[in-house]
């Protein structure tokens, strides 16, 4: 039985050899697109491709036109569009496994989590050069703070599709008035709003909010008004010039301290760690929510048509806080296979923000297909072909979140208007994540670490010593590897190397000088 | 030995009830195990919101409501139902979106079938050749793929390698080359006469011929067999299309039934069917073909799962 | 499985044909085995060459930077995977799942199989049969679908609206014990339990076939002679029938503790990443962090310590089998 075994495996043992030695394996494929050469000739802009592939999440589906938006396209360009739209639920899967077959699209949607780390991974295009050297309207219209907010390290990897927008805490007005009270300007009137709101009884929510922590940065966005001057990430400390680790400050120990208060006093909706999205909304739309922190803009209004009674209004921000957040834009990113990538660039994604018939297109599709233009110059959704109920939202960019100034023929409602209004006031904008091979490896694990403890916190389960005394034990371990790589020389000789170059680029454009082509003129990889 | 049913004769009655408590345990275990099936069924019958606790399919139509009460037949609060409203399978049949699938699924399932028999019926009659030098290395390079595995990574990038990325074989041939099926099939045929085999050599027969004129003629239920567990796998095939697969046009009905359930976008926007109807009438086309082949082929079904069991 | 002893004829002595002789007279089998060997080539065997990624940084960076995996690492890898909190986590809920799942499967095949082998009508028992054997055909796609729509809690989280809850939250609802809709595949409480209840719902029927098979070849002279000795029928699955099967009910538990790392695609059609503490197993972990996140080295070496202690229990398995009943599972 025993010599049985051994000959079995002796056996797989030689097949195994065998397969070892037939195994002149070809890893790398070859790709006459692959280029990360930022700089091309001026007239490289002109050679148009004949066709781009768009993989997109947020746009208009199939059934609404997009094969009208892609032919209108066709007709303006003469460049055909093919354009991806994977399930939401399984997008990054699909952007991932497209970069890991080497075959991704020319042109890829990207969110604020996914853009920076594609860019670390070298699988996105350098556009800092070619956004210097555009010489379309996009760049006379363009508000650059939005630009600016996708830059890593000063370099360009994607051009944001509409701003990044941000949540603001939307309040009960007619709740307020039924208190007798005045819209909060700090801290501690907010807390007595959220008492009032308490006092109302009838399984009144005062507060609600899909998890304590959001799952992406920024992760204080949902419940600011506790956070308050606490950053629950990294960040550089003004008096030392290093990286610190904002969780293991003594500001989170009060936050979290804030926040449990609320918690045990039941002025935060008691299933806040397990709460969806959705369920936040049904709750706000049922009428039990006095207070909801949400995305400013269209969302004002559609969480207003989903409540039978009461009204709503945009809290501006309270003295502590300082000023909403603006999430850093999604971006339209570029891969590295794609071809004639000056083209490209110039000829959709400059384009599409022209503040004429480009972004006519790509905000409200189709002329007569989904907006009309009436006699005196402006114009008019028409409704969706599946829903005549609802008129077009959007077709690539929603219009009220424009990165441009231009005359957008088809007027906002006052309430979007008025949210934004209210969000923008003093809003900060926020800063593309940090990420590094050592962040990468090691964030996601630290994130639930950071979850677990201030779930356990606010809702009791430890006290807040406690809490932080486990995030010591277990966080610390990957915070510092975090710290140390952000705090160490070659990271820091990366991004001055990082910066220095695109600067380079930009001085470069500035010039019209293409130092490729006074070289050996390929634009191969090392 | 003819026994009395009887709950209150004390000779029968502890049996009697046991008889009793028996019937209804399996009643209630085949209600279990059909209820879910029933009730997506009704519900995917049932074009609107209301469900919960329905088992019949018969519910409000709103289509037919709206044009009654446009035409005036019916008051504004009244409602007409109807049963059995098929609008979601409509749908399917109508939407490319959405039978075109169900098509890959057909002809993957087919050529599944038929690739992992020729592959199975081949391996098995080369393993069941005692005298051939190797053939107990080629025997346990089969079964040690079966204990050790290479892993979902390094199988992902030899495919990236080879040019099978977003190929219908990518799916196609892992799945036909089961070699839980090849170890099956050879057990049915170690159980043909060795005689036969020598009958035929003695006539002349090459290898090949006896593979088809002897082998495979007699081992007819073993290859509706296997035939049968290869095509439950091809049919129920999903995680392959997830890390293979990227284009829309080649994934299988299983992919888009759980693209379905996975969207949060409501897929049925503006085509006035439930998006629940739509989901149920999905899950019921997946079983359908199942359904029907089934009833006929239980026999062989067994017949597999038992030669294995022996085996085992 | 297989039974190895058909394979080992080292007992038969004959006077054999030189291996030349005997390659030539088989050559046709050697073509025959082509297809077969090709394709277990390219699809088991070639892969396992990339086992070596385990130790390397591999990454997206490696593909688009065209470096190859960096083999500096050595066994970080390994030491990585043994301090991460997820790893261990997905080695928990795997051993937990698999094992309870195990457990139950094991009681209710038994039960169920020899209350089959009670039904005394012989059309009774085939419909019974017919109906169990049913769900095992169904994919685990559509098993998932299915339990998904009845175990629904509706589109309106606050119960306020309970026209449209599933149907096992509208039945709880109507009788009362709920107040308002649980959303049973999203709550950490109640995924295990889904996840076994779908797991037999799906496999009881199935698992009992091997079962009744033992039951048919016990000896009807065995409860004859009982019969005769006045016991009833309790007694007589208690003292022949169990101990007659007890053979087959360990080969089978031993059979599947040898696959318990193996757990993934039941796991992967109904979990979701709000349950992810309960129900994250090794492979759904591979998956995440190889495909999701092109972390291929450290993906490859979890995949590769999943398959070594899976091969160590099928090795084991193996061993207790011979000592069990004197024939191995491979």
């Amino acid at each position: 039985m025993k010599k049985n075994v051994f000959k079995r495996f002796a056996a797989v043992g030689l097949s195994m050899i065998m397969v070892t030695s037939l195994a002149a394996c070809n890893d790398q494929a070859t790709d006459d697109n692959f280029s990360i050469d930022p700089y091309f000739d001026a007239a490289d802009v002109d050679n148009k491709p004949e066709v781009i592939s768009i993989m997109a999440d947020t746009i208009m589906t199939e059934e609404n036109g997009l094969q009208d938006v892609c032919d209108e396209y066709y007709n303006n360009t003469g460049i055909r569009l093919e354009i991806e739209k994977p399930d939401h639920a399984k997008y990054y899967e699909k952007v991932t496994l497209a970069f890991a077959s080497e075959d991704p699209a020319d042109i890829i949607e990207m969110g604020s989590t996914y853009y920076p780390e594609l860019a670390n991974s070298g699988a996105l295009w350098d556009m800092t050069y070619a956004w210097e050297m555009s010489t379309s309207n996009c760049k006379q219209i363009i508000d650059e703070d939005y630009v600016d907010a996708l830059r890593i390290n000063g370099k360009l990897y994607g051009f944001p599709m509409a701003a990044g927008n941000g949540t603001i805490t939307y309040v009960r007005q007619d709740w307020l008035d039924e208190a007798g009270l005045d819209m909060p300007t700090n801290y501690d009137e907010f807390v007595e709003m959220l008492r009032a709101f308490k006092a109302r009884g009838n399984g009144a929510i005062p507060i609600t909010a899909a998890g304590l922590l959001n799952t992406e940065t920024p992760y204080d966005i949902y419940l600011r008004e506790f956070y308050q001057d606490a950053v629950p990430d990294f960040y550089v400390d003004e008096e030392t010039g290093q990286y610190v680790d904002g969780f293991a400050e003594p500001e989170m120990v009060e936050a979290i301290t804030r926040l449990r208060d609320a918690f045990q006093e039941g002025l935060l909706d008691s299933e806040v760690v397990t709460n969806k999205t959705s369920t936040c909304r049904d709750k706000l739309g049922s009428g039990l929510v006095g207070a909801f922190n949400y995305w400013a803009g269209m969302w004002s209004l559609k969480l207003q048509r989903s409540m039978n009674e009461g009204q709503l209004v945009a809290m501006p921000p309270i003295e502590e806080t300082g000023g909403y957040t603006e999430r850093v834009p999604t971006a339209m990113a570029m891969s590295i296979y794609a071809p004639e990538k000056p083209a490209i660039f110039e000829h959709f994604l400059m384009y599409s923000h022209d503040g004429g018939e480009g972004q006519m297109l790509f905000t409200h599709g189709v002329k007569d297909k989904h907006y009309v233009v009436n006699e005196d110059g402006s114009a008019t959704a028409l409704p969706y072909y599946t829903d005549p109920d609802t008129t077009v939202e959007k077709s690539f960019y929603a219009p009220e979140l424009t990165i441009t100034e231009w005359d957008d023929p088809i007027a906002l409602d006052p309430m979007v208007e008025e949210s934004l209004e209210v969000y923008r006031e003093n809003r900060v904008f926020a800063t593309v994540p940090i990420v590094t091979d050592v962040i990468s490896q090691n964030l996601a694990d630290l994130n639930v670490i950071k979850n677990q403890v201030v779930a356990n916190a606010v809702t009791g389960k430890m006290s807040v010593e406690e809490a932080m005394q486990y995030y010591e034990e277990k966080g610390t371990y990957y915070a510092n590897a975090i710290l140390e790589e952000l705090n160490s020389d070659a990271y820091r000789e990366q991004v001055a190397n990082d910066e220095a170059e695109a600067a380079e680029e930009i001085e470069n454009a500035k010039n019209g000088v293409n130092p490729s082509a006074a070289g050996e003129g390929t634009d191969t990889a090392e | 030995m003819k026994k009395k049913f009887s709950l209150f004769n004390p000779q029968y009655a502890a049996r009697s009830w046991f008889v009793l408590f028996n019937t209804l345990f399996f009643i209630a275990m085949m209600v279990i195990m059909i209820v879910p099936i029933y009730k997506i069924f009704c519900d995917s019958m049932i074009n609107q919101t209301v469900y919960g606790l329905n088992l019949i399919p018969y519910g409000v139509d709103p289509e037919a409501t709206e044009l009654a009460r446009n035409a005036g037949t019916i008051g504004a609060d009244e409602s007409v139902s109807v049963w059995f409203n098929t609008i979601a399978y409509k749908r399917i049949i109508t939407d490319p979106q959405l039978y075109h699938p169900f098509l890959v699924s057909i002809y993957t399932t087919l050529l599944t079938t038929f690739l992992g028999l020729l592959l199975s019926t081949l391996g098995a009659y080369v393993l069941i050749q005692r005298d051939m030098p190797g053939v107990k290395v080629f025997g346990y390079a089969l079964l040690f793929t079966m204990i050790f595995n290479a892993g979902l990574i390094p199988t992902f990038l030899v495919m990236k390698t080879i040019g099978l990325l977003d190929s219908i074989w990518a799916v196609i041939v892992p799945t036909s080359m089961n070699v839980y099926n090849l170890v099956l099939m050879r057990s049915f045929f170690e159980g043909i006469p060795a005689s036969l085999f020598e009958a035929a050599e003695i006539d002349g027969c090459t290898p090949m011929g006896i593979f088809i004129k002897i082998v495979l003629p007699l081992s007819k239920a073993a290859l509706a067999s296997i035939g049968l567990f290869f095509a439950v796998a091809a049919w129920s095939e999903y995680f392959h299309y997830v890390i293979y697969i990227k284009s829309s046009d080649k994934y299988n009905f299983q992919y888009k039934l759980r693209d379905l359930f996975q969207d949060k976008q409501d897929t049925s926007e503006g085509t006035r069917i439930n998006t629940n109807t739509l989901k149920s009438a999905a899950v019921i086309v997946s079983i359908i073909p199942f359904m029907f082949i089934y009833p006929f082929c239980q026999k062989y079904f067994m017949t597999g799962v038992t030669m294995g069991a022996v085996k085992e | 499985m297989a039974n190895n002893d058909n394979m080992n004829f080292d007992h038969i002595v004959v006077q054999k044909p030189s291996i030349k002789q005997r390659m030539y007279k088989y050559r046709w089998f050697y073509i025959m085995f082509l297809p077969v060997a090709v394709v277990l080539f390219i699809f088991y065997y070639w892969p396992m060459l990339g086992i070596r990624y385990a130790w390397s940084t591999y990454k997206l960076k490696q593909i688009t930077m065209r470096t190859g995996p960096d083999y500096s690492i050595g066994w970080g890898n390994f030491k990585r995977l043994l301090t991460a909190d997820p790893f261990q986590a997905a080695f928990k809920n795997t051993i937990i799942l698999s094992l309870v799942n195990l457990i139950l499967a094991t009681v209710f095949t038994v039960v169920v199989a020899l209350l089959i082998n009670e039904i005394g009508n012989a059309w009774g028992k085939k419909i019974v049969q017919t109906v169990l054997y049913l769900p095992h055909f169904l994919s685990w796609v559509v098993a998932a679908s299915i339990f998904m729509l009845i175990l629904s809690a509706g589109t309106d989280a606050t119960g306020a609206d309970t026209s449209n809850m599933g149907f096992v939250n509208a039945i709880l609802y109507n009788i009362g014990i709920i107040d308002k809709p649980i959303d049973f595949l999203t709550d950490s409480k109640y995924w295990r339990p889904v996840w076994y209840i779908m797991n037999r719902w799906k496999e009881t029927g199935w698992g009992t076939i091997i079962y009744l098979a033992a039951l048919s070849s016990i000896s009807p002279d065995l409860y004859e002679a009982a019969e005769i000795d006045g016991a009833n029928r309790f007694k007589q699955t208690i003292y022949i029938t169990l101990p007659s099967l007890m053979n087959t009910i360990l080969i089978v538990f031993i059979l599947n503790l040898a696959k318990i790392m193996n757990i993934f695609e039941s796991v992967f059609v109904l979990y979701n990443s709000l349950v992810y503490d309960v129900s994250d197993v090794i492979q759904t972990y591979v998956y995440r962090v190889g495909i999701v996140g092109n972390d291929y080295g450290y993906s490859t070496a979890i995949g590769l310590f999943k398959s070594v202690i899976s091969l160590i229990l099928v090795t084991a398995s193996d061993i207790i089998s011979k000592k069990v009943r004197g024939e191995g599972i491979v």
